[in-house]
């Protein structure tokens, strides 16, 4: 698919600083990505979230500065529907529209596209992942994987280049990751994906591992991976549960 | 009350959103002109046939969803039996019945898109003055949804405070829902903002 092998397409972060209640919880964190499959990990509370919220302009950075191909994702919203589209840790907090086929059309509205264009749109991704019969399901009434299929549907439809992925996976059964595993592999657009589970790496190009909010390491997926279970084994061993940030 | 469309699908369900607005408009209109209880009876027994004729699976889900009402029908009677009035009294049940049953039909027979658009058609003369009325639309959008929702909130809560308590939850959980309700805000704003926020959308195909 050529439109997504564009050259331009490069996530900078340049000394980026988050912080929270005045509590520094990112960065300062200074890196280039432009890999396909880029993955992120890190313990709880180590600003994955964060940086993904940032990344994809829900958040203006405290200082420094994000470029997603060629803009600001936080400044310039309607450049950032076509660039980039997030999928929520939780479902529940994404879903806005009570059918799946509102809740699909909503986005492609928002990118200025007619009644009938979505309409089409709609069709072919239902169509895409064997789902037509879904168009008038109550979104409430899905099942976790459910909906988080939905949600991935809708944040396709609207064809980004980028799309951030914010622990897909937590709650899922095995069958159902495995499926929406196999979904994800077939996108093509770049993927930004943070995961507690080091095997739902497979294929990735590049993990880039946060601690305390800073850089911890970053390189190829395989090696990196291997020292953070090594790791956070290690910390399983010991009793840290207790210590409170702040 | 005010229900999510009925994933039951039903002919209502193909008839136009404004069409059905507009008849349910004219319809209650006509209900409070009237004091004739005898008028007053046939138009509920009119809106008990229009759920009866969508099937017995939707009008088992309107007669739940109606079942609310009844302490203050059962308020009203009391009332108007009390002074005296039992004519008057059983016009007022009658009405409110069929107004709020015939509004509930409406609202489950209806996508909410469908009446994001007709609130966007009846909403154009302020969009020729410049204005962007998409905020509005999005936020009638907004409280259909979440009304059910935060119902459906206070109902865990309920169940979290009886899972460690004998006595039944009192008004300590109201904070508690408030809170829940604010983070909810907060979360529909972040997926709003997800996807694009409240963008003006092109004017050509918003009515149809
Ligand atoms: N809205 C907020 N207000 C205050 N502090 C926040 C807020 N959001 C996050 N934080 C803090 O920022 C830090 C990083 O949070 P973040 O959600 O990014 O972590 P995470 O790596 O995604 O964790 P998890 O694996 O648990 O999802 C945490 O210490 C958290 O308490
Ligand atoms: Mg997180």
């Amino acid at each position: 698919m050529a439109p997504f092998d564009r050259p331009d397409d490069l996530l900078r972060l340049e000394d980026l600083r988050v912080a929270h209640d005045g509590r520094d919880v990112l960065g300062p964190l200074t890196l280039d990505i432009t890999a396909r499959r880029t993955g992120i990990v890190g313990r709880n509370g180590s600003g994955k979230t964060t940086l993904a919220r940032v990344v994809a302009g829900l958040q203006a950075p405290t200082a420094g500065r994000v470029t997603l191909s060629g803009i600001d994702p936080a400044k310039d919203r309607r450049g950032a529907l076509d660039r980039v589209g997030i999928l929520f840790q939780n479902p529940d907090h994404q879903i806005i529209f009570p059918t799946v086929e509102e809740e699909i059309t909503f986005g492609l509205r928002q990118q200025g596209r007619s009644k009938a264009e979505a309409a089409a749109a709609v069709t072919a991704i239902l169509t895409r992942f064997d789902k037509l019969h879904w168009r008038a399901a109550a979104t409430h009434s899905l099942s976790q994987g459910q909906k988080q299929l939905v949600c991935l549907m809708a944040v396709l439809v609207m064809g980004p280049r980028w799309i951030v992925l914010d622990e897909p996976f937590s709650g899922l059964d095995i069958a159902t990751r495995l499926q929406l595993m196999r979904h994800m592999a077939r996108i093509e657009a770049r993927i930004l994906m943070i995961s507690h589970d080091p095997e739902s790496f497979a294929g990735y190009d590049r993990v880039i591992w946060l601690e305390g909010g800073a850089l911890r390491e970053d390189g190829p997926a395989a090696p990196v991976l291997a020292r953070f279970t090594a790791q956070m084994r290690q910390w399983g061993d010991a009793d840290d549960l207790s210590h409170l940030a702040g | 009350m005010i229900s999510l469309t009925s994933p039951v699908e039903t002919w209502a369900h193909r008839w136009p959103a404004g069409l059905k607005l507009g008849l349910m408009s004219l319809a209650t209109v006509a209900l409070f002109a009237t004091e004739d209880p005898a008028i007053l009876g046939a138009s509920a027994v009119g809106v008990a046939l229009l759920y009866a004729s969508a099937g017995t699976r939707f009008a088992r889900a309107g007669a739940r969803q109606l079942w609310p009402l009844w302490p203050f029908l059962v308020l009203i009677a009391l009332w108007h039996g009390l002074t005296g009035q039992v004519a008057a009294g059983v016009a007022l049940t009658l009405r409110l019945l069929a107004a709020v049953a015939l509004a509930n039909f409406v609202t489950m027979t209806t996508r909410l898109s469908a009446m994001i658009e007709v609130a966007a058609v009846l909403l154009a003369p302020f969009r020729r003055l410049g204005l962007s009325t998409r905020a509005l639309e999005i936020s009638i959008a907004l409280v259909i949804r979440f009304t059910p929702a935060i119902a459906r909130k206070g109902g865990l809560l309920s169940e979290a405070w009886r899972a460690r308590s004998r006595r039944r939850p009192g008004w300590q959980i109201v904070m508690s829902l408030a809170a829940l309700a604010i983070d909810d805000a907060d979360h529909v704003a972040d997926a709003l903002k997800a996807r694009g926020g409240v963008l003006p959308i092109p004017d050509t195909d918003q009515k149809g």
